[in-house]
């Protein structure tokens, strides 16, 4: 037989693509919402992306693009050889440079290798621009894999005592040989300005990390969670705006310090968004 | 009389179980039981914070299991609730630190001491979730009314009903403005999917943001609404029949003319 995953690695000059772990410690804080949408706004931008879900048993990813009909294989096939790279990867049904990796459901963290896992990076990272890893819950084993093939980290934390000291715990364990950036997630301007929830500042004078970006709280992205339809991808919300700001940063052709929201005007609130 | 061992667990993280953990564990205390509170998130804890206990820590759970001190010393009491104690996770090790066994053992002792033995679990289906199910005689789970939650809460139902663990639902941070206006699932479409008993409705406060890093349990606050939806699942707990709440609210005009729909 002819090899049948077409396009390898002699016949296209080798990428040398970027491994971005996504993580945060705590659970819930927004990592697979923030792996989607950073995902589809450097996808639409026209580079190549591959999003793998590291959260064997407990797969989030797929639903959040709404792939997860065309899901097939995943990570465990092709790392056990029951399926090629090629038939693991879904093209999202919006962005044609978009790739899904899923995790396995029914499997356990524990039967991935971490060393085959670390390799399967590397060859993502020989084809795709970018390749973003989505990091489950926790500090085991699951964890452990998500970050081995990484050399770059976002941290993703909401505004709240027990995000931080999880997020400063995960920084830690992430050590000194990576770039680990922070992105502040959920914040309610009305609270902070109330002191009911902390700042910005408040957040990152413990974490001290670069600050890729903020993103408001804000009801659409459960919405778009629940539709599968990533908000970065919606020209008109505001808060997928957050997102293609922050996919800018990463791709390095926006600095300067980035914005944080702010509370809407009486009359913004009365003739909606000025956007 | 033995005690009541309870795993509150959810699969997915950030759905509310350590906030679960300490305000249901409060407003049984709060009723007259002895309620111990577990941390089992070794590595991660969170719980002391929820409490404001974080300064007052001096065992951990890991130094109870090896012996290194007792189990009374480790116990951290409240100090609004003196029938209400906890016990801390150890911070910067990790989960592997504890065995199955050990756990189970140590959920036991804990049981002689008190009525009510609620075990904060870690995310996930690791090794953590593992170790905290293990002494539990009977679980909630606690889910939001978000897809993915859902699926995860699903997976973690199986594993309970693989261990035989009868388990109760609580659908945590509802947005009844949101179900109306079909952007959420409402508590009814929740317990369709999972097939479980639902224990409780809690919805969606900011006010918990606030107290959560503030350490005060929202029980404790008196004139909360929330102190009052924990009361209830305290009550249907001990077994009595609470009818839920029902946050189908009334709509603009109803709220105008005085009805209640």
């Amino acid at each position: 037989m002819i090899e049948q995953e077409a396009p390898a690695a002699s016949a296209v000059p080798r990428k040398r693509g970027r491994a971005i772990v996504v993580t945060s410690g705590k659970g819930g804080v927004g990592k697979t919402t923030t792996t989607a949408n950073l995902g589809a706004a450097l996808g639409a931008s026209g580079a190549s992306v591959v999003l793998v879900d590291a959260d064997v048993g407990l797969r989030n990813l797929d639903i959040v693009l709404g792939l997860e009909a065309r899901v097939r294989h995943h990570v465990l096939d092709v790392l056990e050889g029951s399926a090629t790279l090629d038939d693991a990867l879904v093209t999202d049904k919006r962005v044609p440079t978009l790739r899904l990796l899923a995790a396995a459901q029914t499997r356990e963290k524990d039967e991935v290798d971490t060393a085959a896992f670390r390799d399967l990076i590397a060859s993502l990272r020989d084809r795709f621009d970018y390749v973003l890893i989505d990091c489950p819950a926790g500090i085991e084993k699951g964890f452990a894999n998500a970050i081995v093939g990484a050399d770059e980290a976002i941290v993703v934390c909401t505004p709240e005592v027990s995000a931080v000291r999880d997020a400063d715990r995960v920084v830690g364990l992430l050590g000194d040989g990576r770039s680990v950036k922070l992105i502040v997630n959920r914040l309610r301007p009305a609270l902070v300005r109330k002191g009911k929830m902390l700042s910005v500042d408040d957040v990152n004078a413990i974490l001290r990390l670069p600050l890729l970006g903020v993103i408001a709280d804000a009801p659409d992205v459960i919405v778009s969670t629940n539709k599968g339809e990533p908000v970065a991808l919606d020209a008109a919300s505001p808060v997928g705006e957050a997102y293609r700001l922050i996919a800018q940063r990463v791709a390095g052709t926006l600095t300067g310090e980035p914005e944080i929201p702010r509370e809407r005007t009486f009359f913004e609130k009365l003739f909606g968004s000025l956007r | 009389m033995s005690a009541r061992r309870i795993v509150l667990t959810s699969g997915k993280g950030g759905v509310g179980k350590t906030t679960t953990t300490a305000n249901v564990g409060a407003a049984l205390a709060k009723r007259g039981h002895r309620v111990v509170l577990v941390d089992a998130d070794i590595g991660l804890r969170n719980l002391d914070l929820v409490l404001g206990v974080e300064k007052r820590i001096v065992f951990d759970l890991v130094e109870v299991v090896e012996g290194r001190c007792q189990i009374r010393q480790a116990l951290i009491k409240d100090k609004r609730l003196d029938n209400l104690a906890i016990l801390p996770a150890a911070q910067t090790r990790d989960k592997t630190a504890v065995s199955e066994l050990q756990f189970a053992q140590l959920v036991e002792q804990l049981g002689e001491l008190c009525d009510y033995v609620l075990i904060d679990c870690p995310a996930g289906i690791e090794h953590g979730f593992r170790n905290a199910i293990a002494g539990a005689n009977e679980a909630i789970v606690v889910t939001t009314p978000e897809v993915s939650a859902i699926r995860d809460a699903d997976r973690v139902i199986g594993k309970l009903h693989e261990r035989g663990l009868p388990l109760r639902l609580i659908v945590n941070r509802l947005r009844p403005e949101m179900v109306r206006s079909g952007d959420m699932l409402s508590v009814d479409d929740v317990t369709d999917i999972l097939s479980a008993e639902l224990l409780g409705i809690v919805p969606d406060d900011e006010e918990v943001i606030d107290t959560t890093n503030r350490g005060e349990p929202v029980v404790l606050q008196p004139e909360s609404r929330l102190a009052a939806i924990y009361d209830k699942i305290a009550r249907r707990l001990e077994g009595e029949v609470v009818p839920f709440t029902t946050f189908g609210a009334p709509g603009f005009f109803a709220r105008i003319f005085g009805k209640a729909s």
